[in-house]
């Protein structure tokens, strides 16, 4: 009996007692219990330090290289007078608007571009309130988000015509309406001026823009504002300042290894470049885009998607003894036996089909030369021997010569404008092919319709030019209008 | 038992003559010595405490508790007597004998029945007291005929001591020893009555035979069947929500890698499916269809009492003893906010007093494909391609020599599936004595995939055990281990054969997968017009791995202190923890690959402690209250770690030496946890059998919402009327259990993950220098304030039982409106996030359920039947801004476009798409320009088709005779529209080479002929989201047929075996369906290219000792 109660004690005192305590703690510490505390960095507590005003900076490179900017420049070069789409590329080809996939694909780059806007809208207005970094580096990392915001303004610029301005002022409105194409290079110009005066000379890694690099891209949107002065002066500070020089040639493999190559880690010729790497989920995706697996040149075999034909005028008349021309192979994967496949971007030994190591050339001192020459021109209304020298290093370049030294190639002085910039455009055609330039050029110069047509035989829809708002835009920015707003034709 | 008509009905209650309790009583003395588990019986622990009942009411409230019948003449015994009995987990004997003490009645076990019989006073003049008072005289008449026959229960037992009784009547006789009788008929006397405590009376017409065997059914529904529900059980009788139940046998029914597979067609209301072919699938559970436009939708499945997450895939089929679904409101309120998509509830084994029992099971499978698609061959293959290249302008691809050349070809088909075993083994053993119970298992469960290299294995170890402390004190743990090991062979999806089973259609039947060196064939290549993306299936099966091994414990210790009789507390703490392990690994012959390696290990721990008290009493016999209330803690831990490589020197290494990978991936790691803090009570109270109430609230609070809305409470109620049991129905025999049940409650579902109302950076990389370099930004999705999505369910359902329950009939209408749903709220992409989560929306589902249990035949043969059939209908009441929501996003390159919409006062999930009118002169398609604006846009799409079912149904057939056993389970959905966007691929992607069905050669436009079902074959043909890929997928499936023999162990006199079952059985051998690709049930919605399911042929064996 003595035990039996003694156990029921116990009994007792075991369940009752903890049950009791629980019951306490368990109604006092509730709401500090439901506390969420994950491990990650709250947006609130960052943007503090250089290193991560740095780490929020670099994110803006994310969106606009990782998958976006291969596909965006094989869909911009299917819309040249070059080139051509296959499968679900080939609307794009045939110039009558974009098809639902082609929508599909376009709104992918606006969102990329956005996203990169909003990251660069985040350094811009956090990084002054930083706690634990100098003005210095807020003003320079500022000045690389600024670089970065107005290039893709830019890029959306040209595609979209007027879109909304998202700037730190306003990115947390939902609704926002378009601004115009004019307000928008407005804040790209005094972006691109910032970022010129507070860039650095030599930036601290490959890959970063310089001040040159923001004069080069402040050239290249004069060109496009016809503020041509302007734009040749630009073009001028950066061939002035000696730090760039084209990257010297004999054969089509240098081509491909010295100026493209998959391991070359920066040239002489590299203004401001998209990074990649062999290395995880870092690599270039263009090569899978075009390759065709019996090139060899990409050990990934390819998806021939774009590509050229031997019947196009602008092949058909491009010099032989050109190297750049011999960037194009002649395959028959089924569309005929005049298809071209480039080889410009080469890999045999990437890691995935996503992991080449060439990086993709957004401005390279081949272009800056060839701003000056038609910026110059057409500011001067004459043509400069300076600016026909320029044009003629490219063109040398091109042939595997000596780019500084003159030689029989040359075009001679004493031509119209109209015949010059006829030549500079030709030559960009031939310099810049695959780099995605050809089809803004084409729209920049209006003759767009007139160049497909002698090229590819296309008549050029008026819709086409500028591409659809996305319904992802259109349908939930109560601020635009569906029936005003969207571009002309969709 | 139903405790009203067994005052009033015959057939319940046996009136035993005294002289045939003599005769009992005779046989008990002599049985007694033979029959074992008689004392077992009487020391079956009770606990009651009833004060001035009647002796019936005592003797009915130990007969639900103990599930022990007593046998006794109401005239005799005297069942009006009111006794007190109080007993808290006492042996019955004990009990019985306090109770009789004073009554004059003495007992005995007699096959798992008491007998209850009168006290012979010895007469104080001696010698015995002769016959009764109240005993029927037996006539003296003539006799002209003479019956007899064999009283034996449903599995050959001889039955002794049941009444016979001729009709019209008041002779009769009681069976012997060995169940025989026999009786003597007057002229115009032909029916017999057979009627015995706990089975199902029978007529039967004599018809001028001398023998007369009968088999007598037990009547399932004498004694209260429990049902379990959240935090305890009830009886079933007094249930006031809606459960459907679902029995070991029927879960036990055929192999099934998840015992969710065998619930499919068996509850009313509860739609589910697989969601592909490949072993060891996941499943999808809809309970009264789905109520999140962003959660997932499956119910909540708690295992013996522990909410575990996701679903039970770790549990053996075999170990369980119940599934019960919680439907409504009043049911799952109690789950609060993880019950709005129903709750599962899973009860595995327990050990029985007695003997130890084993049961040993096995089963063999055979499966294969369950049918072929019709595809081109070689001939017709190179035929449709070479129209392909006149209609495109390209010079014909194969020359008529070619042409002549081919055959059939290759197969892919039959390349890529083969025909699979699977094997389920277990093994059980339970029972215990007066103190401890247990059960214990071990299994193993084998699966094939029918895509060669794919497989499922599991092995399991189960034990439950519940040991009495003391009168006052029990302990119970159940606990699970298990081991999962699956090889994956599931790339599906994908277009133009870049995936598996997309492949094993595409492939061109004029390829074989080998080269003549031996090597694989690169089919992407081997023609200049082919796909680029296309695989040869032969990378996929011997290339790559995708291995997932897992190791699951489920465990949980409870302890009971019972402070009196009716005041139980009990504390209760699990772990439930998950440790899982993916391995991927593509060798370097596979396809344009240098090798690559990946491996992610996963941890899961949830912690349970859960504190209930629980109540139960009745006062004044009439008023029965039962009682819990109770607060819980649960957290759930997540941590992961993952690491990759690509490049190797060699395949040797697998997954093994990620560091001899010339480029490693970044390592990736990760964490987050959650937690749920409840209070929850519920009171049911019952007066007089007739009007019954339940009431619930829980109180939940998540850390995954936001500050100031972490907390949510759920209240039901619920009534219900027992009509059967009030006196104006005591006359009424037809009738024999009748119940209106009403409920209404609230429910949540916790549909986002943790975190999500936070605003965090995500880390990414770029590269700078040719170097990784940090990336830190928010993501796509901005974080806001979010609570709870909260169900309200209203629910109306009659219990309708007639002829002593052998018509059963469930019949429920309910109406569930969801609100502050939580939705993506697409935001203007500008802003850089393309959406946000709002508390936006409310969804509508109602829907009634019909389920009917029927026994068509008893007797000899028995068949037994139950359906059952569900209507639901959705509706999206309104959603943010009353914008549309475009879902379900088809890829497959030449569509890329939404194929679904949420649109205000449409159903759920409704398809959306373009309409076509035909073809055009050139043979291409017309779409219907519905706005009228002359060009076809996103604003011509429309309705185009409603994947939700009309209604859902299952079918099960039982019959028996002698010792057979055969069963038909039928399952099916009829009304529901599927969306084929296999089809887009293989039957409109003209012009990179792929095969397709013969349909597309035999059938598409041509200037000779227009009326095709497919457009012109070429390569600009274009083809959009459009009624066309919509096709009906109604089906009607034979899920089961089975034979079984049961051997008669006893009458052979294998003494060491109790039971011993044969069967064979087939599983999906017949289909009827519309539908043109493989399979409707797993594709419900949206086929694309999953892997398919199989059709098999079983036999087993199962054995008690």
């Amino acid at each position: 009996m003595e035990n039996r109660n003694t156990y029921k004690k116990l009994v007792s005192t075991i369940l009752y007692w903890p049950s009791l305590v629980i019951a306490v703690i368990f109604m006092s510490s509730c709401e500090d219990m439901l506390k969420e505390e994950p491990k990650s960095v709250a947006a609130e507590l960052f943007y503090n330090t250089r290193e991560e005003v740095e780490a929020a900076v670099n994110a803006i490179y994310s969106p606009l290289r990782d998958g976006t900017m291969a596909n965006y420049i094989a869909t911009l070069e299917c819309q040249s007078d070059w080139m051509y789409g296959r499968g679900s590329w080939d609307p794009l080809s045939q110039y009558q608007g974009l098809n639902d996939a082609n929508i599909t694909r376009v709104s992918g780059f606006w969102n990329a571009f956005y996203l990169a806007v909003r990251n660069a809208n985040l350094v811009i207005q956090n990084a002054p309130n930083g706690n634990a970094i100098s003005t210095e580096d807020v003003n320079r990392l500022v000045a690389e988000a600024k670089f970065l915001r107005a290039l893709t303004y830019f890029h959306l610029v040209r595609n979209w015509g007027a879109v909304p301005l998202r700037t730190e002022e306003n990115m947390t409105e939902k609704d926002l309406p378009k601004s115009s194409a004019e307000q928008v290079y407005g804040l790209i110009v005094s972006d691109l001026l910032n970022a010129e005066s507070n860039l650095p000379d030599v930036p601290n890694a490959i890959g970063r823009p310089s001040k040159w690099a923001a004069k080069t891209l402040l050239a290249d949107v004069y060109l496009q504002l016809e503020r041509y002065q302007e734009a040749a002066d630009k073009a001028d500070e950066v061939i002035q300042s000696g730090k760039y020089k084209l990257v010297s040639v004999q054969n089509k493999e240098d081509i491909q290894y010295k100026l493209f190559g998959p391991e070359i880690l920066t040239t002489t010729e590299e203004i401001f470049y998209f990074k990649f790497s062999r290395l995880a989920n870092q690599g270039n995706y263009i090569l899978w885009i075009s390759n065709h697996p019996s090139t060899n040149l990409f050990n990934f075999g390819g998806a021939y998607a774009v590509h050229g034909d031997l019947t196009n005028p602008n092949y058909m008349n491009w010099d032989d003894n050109d190297l750049r021309k011999d960037l194009w192979d002649n395959i028959d994967f089924g569309l005929g036996k005049n298809t071209l496949v480039s080889s410009k971007y080469v890999d045999p030994n990437a890691i995935s089909q996503n992991g080449a190591g060439n990086d993709l050339p957004v401005y390279r001192y081949a272009e800056v030369l060839l701003i000056y020459a038609e910026a110059s021109a057409r500011a001067g209304n004459a043509v400069s021997d300076k600016a026909l020298e320029v044009l003629n290093q490219v063109r040398r370049r091109g042939y595997g010569l000596n780019p500084e030294a003159a030689s029989e190639l040359d075009f001679d002085a004493g031509m119209s404008v109209a015949a010059f910039i006829d030549l500079v455009v030709r030559e960009r055609g031939y310099e810049f092919l695959y780099e995605g330039k050809r089809w803004h050029e084409l729209k920049r110069i209006k003759r767009a319709s007139e160049l497909i047509l002698e090229g590819k035989g296309k008549t050029l829809a008026e819709k086409h030019l500028l591409w659809p708002i996305p319904v992802s835009e259109m349908n939930y920015n109560q601020a635009l209008n569906p029936a005003s707003d969207q571009n002309p034709g969709y | 038992m139903n405790k009203l008509s067994k005052n009033k009905t015959i057939t319940l209650i046996m009136r035993l003559s005294f002289l045939q309790l003599i005769l009992v009583g005779v046989f008990v003395v002599v049985a007694n010595a033979r029959v074992t588990g008689a004392q077992d019986l009487l020391d079956k622990k009770i606990t009651l405490n009833l004060e001035n009942v009647t002796l019936q009411k005592a003797l009915a409230t130990i007969e639900q508790q103990t599930k022990i019948r007593f046998a006794y003449s109401s005239s005799i015994i005297p069942v009006g007597e009111k006794v007190n009995v109080r007993a808290v987990n006492r042996p019955l004997d004990s009990v019985l004998n306090d109770l009789f003490a004073d009554l004059n009645i003495e007992y005995q076990p007699v096959r798992g029945q008491i007998m209850l019989k009168r006290i012979r006073k010895k007469a104080a003049t001696g010698g015995e007291q002769s016959l009764l008072p109240d005993e029927t005289p037996f006539e003296s008449v003539v006799m002209e005929s003479v019956v007899k026959g064999k009283i034996t229960d449903e599995r050959n037992n001889a039955l002794p001591g049941v009444n016979v009784l001729v009709k019209g009547t008041q002779r009769g006789v009681t069976s012997g020893i060995e169940g025989d009788y026999e009786l003597s008929l007057n002229d115009g006397e032909n029916t017999l009555i057979f009627s015995f405590v706990g089975y199902l009376s029978q007529e039967v017409n004599v018809n001028n035979r001398s023998t007369v065997n009968i088999v007598l059914e037990p009547d399932l529904k004498s004694l209260e069947e429990v049902v379990v529900i959240g935090y305890g059980t009830v009886k079933k009788s007094d249930l006031t929500g809606s459960v459907a139940q679902v029995k070991s046998k029927e879960i036990n029914a055929f192999p099934n890698a998840n015992v969710l597979q065998s619930l499919s067609g068996r509850a009313p209301g509860v739609h589910i499916r697989q969601s592909s072919g490949a072993p060891g699938a996941s499943m999808s559970v809809r309970v009264r269809g789905g109520n999140s436009i962003l959660g997932s939708n499956e119910p909540l499945y708690v295992i013996d009492g522990f909410p575990v997450n996701g679903g039970p895939t770790h549990l053996n089929n075999s170990d369980i003893e119940s599934v019960e679904v919680l439907k409504d409101a009043s049911a799952t309120a109690i789950y609060g906010s993880r019950g709005a998509n129903g709750v599962v509830l899973i009860t595995t084994k327990r050990g029985k007093t007695g003997k130890t029992v084993v049961d040993f099971e096995t089963s063999f499978s055979s499966q294969k494909l369950i049918r072929k698609l019709d595809l081109m061959n070689a001939k017709e293959y190179a035929m449709f391609y070479n129209e392909q290249a006149i209609n495109d302008n390209i010079a014909p691809f194969f020359s008529q020599a070619d042409i002549d050349g081919f055959g059939e070809g290759f197969d892919w088909q039959d390349f890529v599936f083969q025909r699979a075993p699977m094997l389920t083994t277990s093994l059980n053993v339970s029972g215990g004595n007066e103190k401890t119970q247990f059960s214990v298992s071990g299994s193993f469960f084998g699966q094939d995939g029918i895509v060669r290299g794919s497989n499922y294995n599991r092995y399991a170890l189960q034990s439950n055990v519940l040991h009495t402390v003391s009168d006052k004190f029990r302990i119970n743990l159940s606990t699970t281990l298990s081991r999962l090991m699956t090889e994956r062979k599931d790339s599906g999806g994908g277009s133009r054969g870049n995936s598996m089973i997309n492949a094993a259609i595409s492939a061109p039947p004029t390829l074989t997968p080998y080269n003549e060196d031996g090597s694989y064939r690169v089919l992407s290549t081997a023609y200049p017009f082919i796909a680029t993306d296309i695989r040869n299936p032969i990378n996929f099966i011997n290339e790559q791995s995708n291995q997932i091994r897992a190791n699951v414990v489920l465990a949980n210790l409870a302890l009971m202190y019972n402070f009196t009789p009716d005041l139980m507390l009990k504390v209760s703490g699990g772990i439930e923890n998950r440790d899982d392990r993916n391995d991927n690994y593509t060798t370097t012959r596979f396809f344009n690959s240098q090798g690559a390696a990946s491996v992610s290990a996963g941890q899961f721990t949830s912690l349970l402690n859960e504190n209930t008290l629980n109540y139960n009493k009745t006062f004044a016999e009439k008023h029965s209250v039962s009682a819990v209330a109770g607060f819980t803690y649960q957290d759930f831990l997540n941590t992961s770690l993952s690491g990759s490589g690509t490049g190797f020197l060699s395949n040797i290494f697998e997954t093994y030496n990620l560091g001899a990978s010339m480029t490693p991936g970044v390592p990736g790691s990760g964490y987050s946890k959650s937690l749920l803090l409840s209070y929850l009570g519920r009171v049911n109270y019952v007066y007089n059998d007739k009007y019954l109430l339940t009431v619930s609230i829980r109180r939940d609070g998540s850390s995954r919402y936001s500050e100031g809305h972490k907390w949510g409470n759920f209240p039901s109620a619920a009534v219900a009327w027992r009509i059967s049991n009030e006196n104006f129905m005591s006359g009424n025999t037809f009738i024999s259990d009748l119940k209106l049940r009403s409920s209404w409650g609230l429910s949540g579902s916790q549909a986002i993950d943790p975190y999500s109302t936070l605003n965090q950076l995500i880390a990414g990389r770029t590269i700078f220098n040719d170097d990784y370099a940090n990336t830190f930004a928010p993501g796509t999705r901005l974080p806001g304030i979010l609570k709870w999505e909260t169900t309200a369910q209203f629910d109306l359902g009659i219990d309708f039982g007639v002829l002593s329950n052998r018509l059963l009939l469930t019949a429920d209408f309910y109406n569930k409106n969801t609100r502050d749903l939580l939705s993506t709220v697409m935001l203007p992409s500008s802003l850089g996030y393309t959406n946000t989560i709002q508390n936006v929306g409310k969804i509508q589902n109602r829907g009634v359920e019909l389920g009917l249990d029927a026994k068509i035949l008893t007797g000899a043969f028995t068949w037994d039947m139950n359906a059952n059939i569900s209507f639901n209908k959705s509706k999206v009441l309104s959603l943010y801004n009353g914008e549309d929501i475009l879902r379900d996003n088809v890829g497959v390159i030449i569509i890329n476009d939404a194929t679904s919409i949420l649109r205000e006062g449409r159903p759920v999930g409704q398809f959306w798409g373009y309409r076509e009118l035909g073809y055009d002169e050139k043979g291409d398609i017309i779409f219907d320009d519905t706005n009228g604006d002359g060009s076809i846009s996103q604003a011509d799409k429309t309705y185009i088709g409603d994947p939700n079912p009309d209604f859902i149904y299952g079918l099960n057939s039982t019959m028996t005779f002698k010792n057979f056993e055969f069963n038909l389970f039928f399952q099916g959905s009829q009304g529901n529209d599927i969306f084929n966007a296999s089809a887009i691929t293989n039957t409109m992607d003209f012009g990179f080479g792929l095969n397709m069905p013969k349909s597309v050669f035999n059938d598409h436009w041509t200037p000779d002929h227009r009326d095709a079902s497919y457009p012109r074959i070429s390569l600009r043909t274009p083809t959009r989201v459009s009624d066309r890929y919509i096709e009906d997928g109604s089906y009607l499936r034979l899920k089961n047929i089975m034979l079984a023999y049961n051997l008669p162990v006893q009458n052979l006199g294998i003494k060491a075996l109790r039971s011993l079952q044969v069967y064979a059985s087939g599983q999906n051998l017949l289909t009827f369906t519309k539908y043109s690709w493989w399979d409707p049930e797993t594709n419900f919605r949206l086929d694309h290219n999953s892997y398919p399911v199989s059709k098999s042929v079983t036999f087993g064996l199962r054995v008690g000792f």
